[in-house]
């Protein structure tokens, strides 16, 4: 086994890609260096290193994006488009139609991930996957820009997140389809699927309609160690050390994982039976070492009668989404496209 | 009407601003005189990897990581490097990562990684045995980006006559392009469209219409990256074009004073190509010193003494003892009152005074080398002579008489040895626009090198210095025009016929060199061996050559 601070990033070159090998050991290796043992963080540092972009509203590959301000929480939200046919219209944001009277083009609210500290939605990582999703699933992507941790700790991801869901779903400029919805879709990964599952929850409380949930490699746990973390901590780019800290930056400071917020149908965590909940579409990764909690999650579901569809990938590491080199983000991307292209009219 | 630079037959460039220029040329080839403001037309096509000029990994671009497909490899080693250091000692790594990256930007190619591990590999013991085991890929030859790995001219011209049929075909698994690098490809080649027909405006006396292609260009620059890349470069370039054509007054003779002193020490920190020419000229001196109990050595341009302190420890420690040293040096007159030269002379006595060696110093004031008077420099019969000129003898080529004077009063004192180093291009050519096009291709490669140096302040103000370079070749004209770089050949046909014969560095020079040079630089610097001399360039672009001379005996010599 190996050692607890141990990255054996030589397992994993034989299963991805070269460039998704750098690409991902490079963060590792970077965000080792910014969490402090103390708990504390190093923003400034993560902030310098972080590759960001900024929006562009003339269209690339048939995508555009702007940034706008959410009034209520003064944090940013980025909004990708296809481009319109119309060349003449490219460099207009239209805030004033809606995305379309005819169909409906569903439009996923977007969580990125970074285990509740990392990343914004400007991250060119990010950026680039919102990018893509508009392109392939044929969606309006809007990517949340959430406070993060340690500086906030729970509950400010999700409050920050739930207002975001609002703001999105009374833009009447993202309404579409003969009834003039705003046809929503939560999507995340990592901490982006764990604030996608609690937003849900709070949309369903408060009888916001959320059309469907997509959850990638979630981010979930819970105080014992289950047998996925044993066999494949530090085996594949991620370790138990990390996710431990990763925890104890969100989670209120006296507590631990099986904090609601992390462990959902643990001891602690409430019952989602009755509730309108929306499906859902839970991505594994064979190779994440907190599979077994995502499994959970997703047996969790079934048994509170709601509709969850699980993709597991099993070749698949962590953030194998992030570069298309590889079979499993065309697999990732046709599902998705299904999931939120079914109920379309 | 411009032509290709025969050298960039010979120097295939593999980096995106070299490329520009690549491309350009083929264009020109290719197609009708084209007007100024037609570079409209011309887009290259870098949305198929297949045909990418810039030999990035297309997806790690969209990631925000610039990093050569031919690189991969070798960064994945040193990730794996880095991984097992920063596992040993955590404490240490993560305040060298702030230091770091304090000079550092993160959004460059060779990225921190390298930086760190270069800063840590030397501090963790052990850690210098790195297990580079074979990085197997297994799906390499799958999906992922493959640009082509070395840009020769046919794959080029394929990319641009297949411009008209291949308009953007995306295949459904294309990686998405990142945005800055379509629009910034574009307004590059654009760019560089402009410069040359600039140049050749300015040529033909066309000048007002020069001036205006000069405010389109820079409204060109407003809209790409100017901190890096095609940009920099071309930057530097309009601005010298400005002022070519606006300034009244000349620019005075550039590259004396003690501005250019400080410039100078910077570009030798930030970039191999001084030390190459110390170390190589050093190690000449040393052999040809070889046995003799008192030597002198005569700089035609002290600046800072750089070269020196070497050249004075590894006498210091030849077998049988150092000689009696005795270094005269040549420098134009302080501004500031001080006797700098003195200065840097106390400075080479004491540190020979501390290795136990005798030393005497002389400096010799001259604003230019042609007023240095051969009685000056005290040459005596008994002492092994070195006469060492660092990129001073193309300032002589303004006047013919000028290089023919001094050159005659070394070959007069018949030295054991004359070292040369100079920058190996071609930039005194008469007509403008040829020495304008050998100009804009070789300060590409240049600042494509110095892209690979990472230390701040060094980087910025050894491109000052360079800067300073292009804007006297630019803007300057008869006397005041001092950078007028010849190349190796043309060199060595003066030197003949003022009655000098080379010498072969040897290939123990070489090899040592070579060491060196992966010692101190980044990847991608080469030297190479030119008929007895040594050139020090950039991915196969020689870009400064040293050499080394006798005086070709004669029936009265004197030795």
């Amino acid at each position: 086994m190996a050692g607890s601070n141990e990255i054996n990033l030589s397992e994993c070159k034989r299963i991805v890609p070269l460039n998704t090998w750098i690409l991902i050991s490079n963060f590792k290796l970077s965000y080792n260096l910014l969490r402090r043992p103390d708990g504390t963080f190093n923003r400034d540092l993560a902030e310098f290193l972080e590759r960001k972009v900024p929006a562009n509203t003339i269209p690339v590959d048939g995508v555009f994006s702007f940034d706008i301000v959410e009034k209520s929480t003064n944090l940013l939200n980025r909004v990708y488009r296809s481009a319109p046919e119309n060349e003449a219209q490219w460099g207009i944001i239209e805030l004033e139609k809606p995305l379309s009277t005819e169909v409906v083009v569903p439009v996923i609210v977007f969580f990125h991930g970074g285990s509740f500290t990392h990343s914004s939605a400007n991250s060119a990582i990010y950026d680039t996957f919102c990018r893509r999703l508009v392109k392939l699933c044929k969606v309006v992507v809007v990517s949340v820009n959430y406070r993060r941790s340690p500086e906030h700790r729970y509950p400010c991801a999700y409050d920050d997140s739930w207002s975001a869901l609002k703001w999105v779903s009374s833009r009447p400029w993202l309404q579409s389809g003969k009834e003039s919805n705003v046809h929503i879709y939560l999507a995340g990964d990592s901490s982006g699927g764990n604030i996608a599952h609690h937003v849900a929850v709070r949309a369903a409380k408060s009888g916001l309609k959320v059309l469907g949930n997509i959850l990638l490699h979630p981010m979930f746990g819970g105080q014992k160690r289950t047998e996925s973390e044993k066999r494949l901590d530090g085996k594949y780019f991620v370790t138990l050390q990390d996710r431990d800290w990763y925890w104890r930056a969100y989670l209120p400071e006296e507590e631990n994982r099986d904090h609601p917020a992390c462990n959902i149908f643990g001891p602690r965590g409430e019952s989602l039976e009755g509730l309108d909940f929306p499906k859902s579409l839970v991505v594994v990764a064979g190779f994440d070492l907190i599979q077994d909690w995502q499994l959970a999650y997703v047996e969790g579901l079934g048994r509170a009668g709601h509709d969850v569809k699980l993709l597991y990938l099993k070749q698949a590491t962590i953030g194998f989404y992030f570069l298309p080199n590889n079979d499993h983000f065309y697999t990732l991307m046709e599902e998705i496209k299904k999931f939120v292209n079914s109920n379309c009219l | 009407m411009l032509r290709p630079s025969r050298s960039l037959t010979r120097y295939l460039p593999s980096f995106p601003l070299a490329q520009h220029l690549l491309l350009h040329c083929l264009y020109r080839k290719l197609l009708p005189i084209m007007g100024p403001y037609d570079s409209g037309a011309m887009t290259a096509s870098s949305s198929s990897p297949g045909t990418s000029p810039s030999n990035f990994d297309g997806l790690l671009a969209g990631a925000g990581y610039i990093w050569r497909s031919s690189d991969l490899q070798k960064v994945a080693q040193r990730l794996e490097c880095l991984e097992n250091v920063v596992v040993t000692s955590p404490s240490d790594v993560s305040h060298l990562a702030v230091d770091g990256v304090i000079h550092h930007n993160p959004s460059v190619e060779a990225s921190w990684v390298d930086s760190l591990l270069s800063e840590l590999i030397p501090l963790v013991p052990g850690s210098e045995s790195c297990s580079a085991a074979a990085f197997s890929d297994p799906h390499s030859a799958g999906g992922s980006s493959s640009p082509c790995s070395s840009l020769n001219p046919a794959a080029v011209i394929a990319t641009c006559t297949d411009q008209s049929t291949n308009q953007h075909q995306h295949q459904s698994q294309q990686p998405l392009t990142v945005v800055c690098t379509d629009a910034e490809e574009d307004s590059g080649i654009r760019l560089v469209h402009a410069l040359m027909t600039c140049a050749g405006l300015v040529q033909r006396g066309d000048l007002s219409l020069a001036g205006s292609l000069v405010e389109e260009m820079k409204a060109l620059l407003t809209r790409i990256n100017t901190g890096r890349g095609i940009g920099k470069v071309a930057g530097h370039f309009v601005d010298a074009l400005g002022r070519r054509l606006y300034q009244r007054v000349r620019v005075s003779v550039t590259g004396v004073g003690f501005e250019h002193e400080i410039l100078y020490h910077h570009f030798y920190e930030a970039c191999p190509y001084l030390k190459f020419a110390h170390f190589t000229a050093n190690q000449a001196i040393l052999e040809a010193f070889h046995g003799h109990d008192c030597v002198h050595v005569i700089d035609l341009s002290l600046m800072q003494g750089l070269q020196w302190p070497p050249l004075i420890q590894a006498l210091a420690l030849r077998p049988g003892g150092p000689p009696l040293i005795k270094i005269t040096g040549v420098g134009p007159p302080s501004q500031d009152g001080r006797d700098s030269l003195k200065e840097i002379g106390l400075k080479l006595a004491d540190l020979a005074r501390s290795i136990n060696v005798r030393f005497s110093f002389q400096g010799i004031v001259a604003f230019r080398l042609e007023d240095v008077k051969p009685w000056m420099l005290q040459v005596s019969r008994n002492e092994a002579l070195a006469v060492n000129s660092i990129m001073q003898l193309h300032r002589l080529l303004w006047s013919g008489s000028s290089l023919d004077l001094v050159l005659g009063w070394i070959r007069n004192f018949n030295p054991n040895i004359l070292t040369i180093v100079e920058q190996e291009a071609n930039h005194n050519q008469s007509q403008f626009s040829d020495r304008f096009t050998e100009a804009l291709h070789y300060y590409s490669t240049l600042f494509d090198s110095l892209e690979a140096c990472h230390l701040q302040p060094h980087k910025a103000l050894a491109e000052m210095f360079v800067q300073r370079e292009i804007s006297n070749i630019v803007c300057c004209e008869g006397s005041a025009r001092v950078e007028r770089h010849e190349p190796l050949r043309k060199w060595r046909a003066r030197l003949v016929d003022a009655g000098f014969r080379p010498l072969n560095l040897g290939s123990d020079v070489f090899k040592q060199a070579s060491m060196l040079l992966t010692l101190f630089s980044a990847e991608g610097f080469s030297v190479e061996e030119d008929e007895g001399c040594l050139t020090l360039g950039w991915h196969s672009r020689p870009l400064i050559a040293a050499s080394a001379w006798q005086a070709e005996l004669q029936g009265n010599s004197q030795v």
